[in-house]
């Protein structure tokens, strides 16, 4: 490269650790005015917290930052304010009881006395409107969809004089159309004259969108390169290192490798009260053996009341569920359990583990009546020997089956509830398993394993219900797949190939005969 | 029936409300910023008995009113040094300092008192006629004849409103209280916040307690507050953390409370009705309503949850 970029952000030896572990090893990062700068990284390499750093939120343990040329001390968000930075979190900071224009003039309301929200009102929509920004102003941000709340909070850095605009994570809420009309926008801030950095693991998106491309890996900054430089290979070489990709698995077949009888799990009718959260509306579906069915849509349309209600967690108001053909909707959580239904729940440190017991008490659990050969006498041998056959077979990274579950990194949590579940099907046979986004923060070769463990069941014929909200896994992984969105299903589709664009349509709410 | 709608006893209703609604108001700006506090008995306690005395040594209940605003705020940000800077369970702390408050405040009237004969009386406040208002029949007598210190809940009312609704800060003490991070990421200094919230409800809870000796009893005993505090708490819930329909629940329970205290004093009723049982009255309202009432309500969102930047998730 031959001109040379004006820098904008300069951040030198940059260092960080949490307790023991070193999340960043003095990184070099810039970026100049008017790019858009991808960080690309797997899930820990670091990224996020160099730009939780750049925004003041974390405190950098050594380093330097400058902006423009001028070296500045940022120890608190309203520093980086001050410097021009502004964020918008993976999981948007808005309140969500306040109107999309309160969010955007908090902290910067304009008058010392009277809060006057009508006066500010007629700047922000015109800030609004040359950003290309349109926000409905006066709704309750908790009421807004995921993609709009995304824009209040663009629109909130920018009130807030941000001219270096960082966004971490910004696609993973969206469909594939919003991802597009976000990535136009950024675009048009970046030819305005803004810096744009955004934080992402899919290599697509940074091909597609920007500039410049920084790539970390494990705390360290690998390189900077120009898009034009850049391969996917060659990203996937600097992401991944030494080890380089996890092999891809086999690829879906699609409906047609559907195995005969009664499916796994056939879904009639089923509608849920609204005091448990989103309701569930005439939801009917089949998860058939030897299937991975994908259940898509954007976060917080129902997935979550739809694994419990099929769990037995939550009654139902109307409609059936059927296990293999028998009517199950009137059994408890382990009646279920006990006709086949193996759950891998969503929040793993909340519903799955048992963070102060010991590995081994975690993997015991649930699977205890089928080792232990006395009733109501916890084998204790039985029990450790469990654990050290499922910390070898599992590739767990634990010093020993003794330690605490919590003492564990989010990926290894989740690698002993997925051994858990895994062992407990083929212990007991389970025709069944819904796993709820069980990849969600896990790095490549860890959702890689899942990803494998939930193939392994199809290959022995169990349905697998395959929940998440990342649409490219879905695809990856699913033999056909259906969308839910505010608590209905509205379409489905039949795989091994998808259209997005097409399920994107459908998560964002259009009815299916409109989309196709 | 008559006994229902009798004027005394609407009299009495705006007597018994101020103390319960000030306390309110000022729980509700601490628990607007984040952090329950249910050491809310013991602070109100701690406020009544330096209320009482610095009225009884100094001959002014102004002065009173101050110390005992000054007393509870101090309590109160003991309160907010363990929930905000040591990140302390807010429940845990909030109980210890309820007992603290519960038992130094005797502590302090025996040291300072001592053994007497007589137990100590300061005159209890003056009704003040508003001129005009106060003239008016019926709402006047009610609401306008009064002690000064009903005209101050009066003000709190309206005033706690204005500055959580229409104001700045407000917004910002607010937002603290339902995601602290989003705050912090404006720029809002979190902690500073909070401490001011402490500082500021821990007056109002000194005052309520002040109000006691100065206007219903003119001594102290120990168990002066009798609940008034959690009473108090369970307002803020009744209201949803809004000042208006808390002073309607203040009213509410107010009229209860003034209701048995009437009718415990007529003799015909003693045969009847054990005066026990009046007693109760308030508290099995409070339930009743409460229990109708809460369903459903939602408590800031931060509310029992220390603030940490650096904490990952």
């Amino acid at each position: 490269m031959t001109e040379k970029i004006a820098a904008c952000v300069e951040m030198y030896g940059v260092s960080k650790s949490f307790g023991e572990v070193r999340a960043l090893d003095a990184v070099d990062f810039e970026a100049a005015k008017g790019e858009i700068h991808a960080l690309l990284g797997e899930n820990g390499a670091g990224k996020t917290t160099l730009m939780n750093i750049l925004s003041g939120l974390y405190r950098m343990d050594e380093g330097q930052i400058a902006v423009e040329g001028r070296e500045v001390d940022i120890h608190s968000p309203q520093d980086a304010i001050a410097v021009g930075v502004g964020m918008v979190h993976q999981h948007v900071e808005l309140i969500g009881n306040f109107t999309a224009l309160e969010n955007i003039l908090l902290g910067r309301e304009g008058s010392r006395w009277k809060l006057d929200v009508e006066a500010r009102r007629s700047s922000v929509e015109e800030l609004a409107a040359n950003y290309g920004l349109s926000i409905p102003l006066d709704e309750q941000v908790k009421t807004l969809p995921a993609g709009i709340q995304q824009k209040v909070e663009i629109l909130k850095a920018l009130y807030h004089g941000a001219d270096i605009l960082i966004l971490d994570e910004p696609t993973t809420m969206l469909t594939p159309h919003e991802v597009d009309v976000l990535f136009t926008i950024l675009k048009s801030f970046a030819k305005g004259g803004l810096t744009v950095i955004f934080i992402t693991h899919k290599i697509q998106e940074v091909l597609d969108n920007c500039d410049r491309i920084t790539v970390f890996r494990g705390g360290r900054k690998i390189d900077t390169i120009l898009r034009e430089e850049a391969t996917r290979d060659r990203l996937v070489q600097m992401m991944m290192g030494e080890r380089g990709m996890p092999p891809e698995g086999e690829r879906p077949a699609g409906p047609s490798a559907a195995r005969g009888g009664h499916p796994a799990l056939s879904v009639r009718g089923v509608h849920t009260s609204a005091k448990w959260g989103v309701p569930l509306k005439n939801v009917s579906f089949d998860v058939p053996r030897g299937l991975i069915v994908g259940l898509a849509g954007i976060s917080g349309n129902g997935q979550k009341e739809l694994a419990e209600a099929l769990a037995g967690l939550i009654e139902l108001e109307e409609g059936e569920v059927h296990l293999g053909g028998e009517d199950v909707s009137g059994l408890s959580v382990s009646g279920r359990i006990a006709e086949g239904m193996s759950l891998l729940p969503q929040d793993r440190i909340e519903e799955g583990i048992l963070p102060s017991l010991s590995l081994a008490e975690n993997f015991v659990l649930g699977l205890h009546p089928h080792i232990f050969k006395r009733r109501g006498v916890f084998e204790r041998e039985t029990a450790h020997a469990l654990g050290r056959k499922a910390i070898a077979e599992f590739n767990i990274l634990a010093r020993n089956e003794h330690v605490p579950a919590a003492h564990l990194s989010g990926g290894n949590i989740q690698k002993t509830i997925v051994a858990r579940s895994v062992m407990l099907a083929h212990e007991t046979g389970k025709t069944l398993m819904i796993a709820n986004n069980p990849t969600r923060g896990l790095d490549v070769m860890a959702a890689s394993f899942v990803h494998g463990c939930l193939r392994e069941l199809r290959a022995q014929g169990a349905g697998v219900l395959f929940i998440s909200e990342d649409l490219d896994e879905l695809c990856l992984m699913s033999d056909c797949i259906v969308v839910i969105y505010t608590g209905e299903i509205l379409g489905s589709f039949d795989g091994p190939e998808y259209d997005i664009y097409q399920i994107g349509a459908l998560m964002a709410g259009q009815k299916q005969e409109e989309v196709s | 029936m008559s006994l229902m709608f009798d004027m005394s006893l609407f009299q009495l209703t705006m007597l018994m409300m101020a103390p319960l609604i000030i306390a309110c108001l000022g729980e509700t700006i601490i628990e607007r910023s984040g952090i329950l506090n249910v050491g809310i008995e013991g602070i109100v306690t701690l406020g009544s008995v330096t209320g009482f005395l610095l009225t009884y040594y100094s001959g002014s209940a102004v002065i009173g009113c101050l110390v005992a605003a000054l007393s509870g705020s101090v309590l109160t940000l003991l309160l907010a040094y363990f929930s905000i800077t040591l990140r302390a369970n807010q429940i845990v702390i909030g109980l210890g300092i309820f007992v603290l408050g519960l038992g130094i405040s005797p502590t302090i009237y025996r040291l300072a008192v001592g053994v007497v004969q007589s137990i100590p009386q300061v005159p209890t406040l003056r009704e003040i006629s508003i001129p005009l208002l106060g003239g008016i029949p019926f709402i006047g007598e009610i609401f306008f004849r009064q002690n000064g210190l009903v005209y101050l809940s009066y003000f709190l009312v309206a005033a706690v409103s204005f500055f959580l609704f229409k104001t700045p800060l407000g917004l910002r003490l607010r937002a603290c209280g339902e995601n602290p991070r989003a705050a912090d990421t404006v720029g809002i200094d979190v902690a500073r916040m909070r401490y001011g919230a402490c500082a500021v409800g821990g007056l109002f809870l000194g005052v309520a307690g002040a109000y006691l000796p100065l206007v219903i009893s003119g001594s102290f005993t120990d168990n002066i507050v009798n609940g008034r505090g959690w009473l108090a708490l369970m307002l803020v819930i009744f209201g949803r953390w809004i000042p208006v329909w808390s002073f309607v629940g203040a009213l509410l329970f107010a009229y209860v409370d003034a209701f048995q205290f009437k009718v415990n004093a007529l003799p015909q009723f003693a045969k009847i009705i054990p005066p026990q049982f009046l007693l109760m009255l308030p508290y099995v309202f409070a339930m009743i309503v409460l229990v109708q009432v809460a369903r459903g309500a939602e408590s800031p969102r931060a509310l029992t949850r220390p603030y940490d930047r650096e904490a990952r998730d």
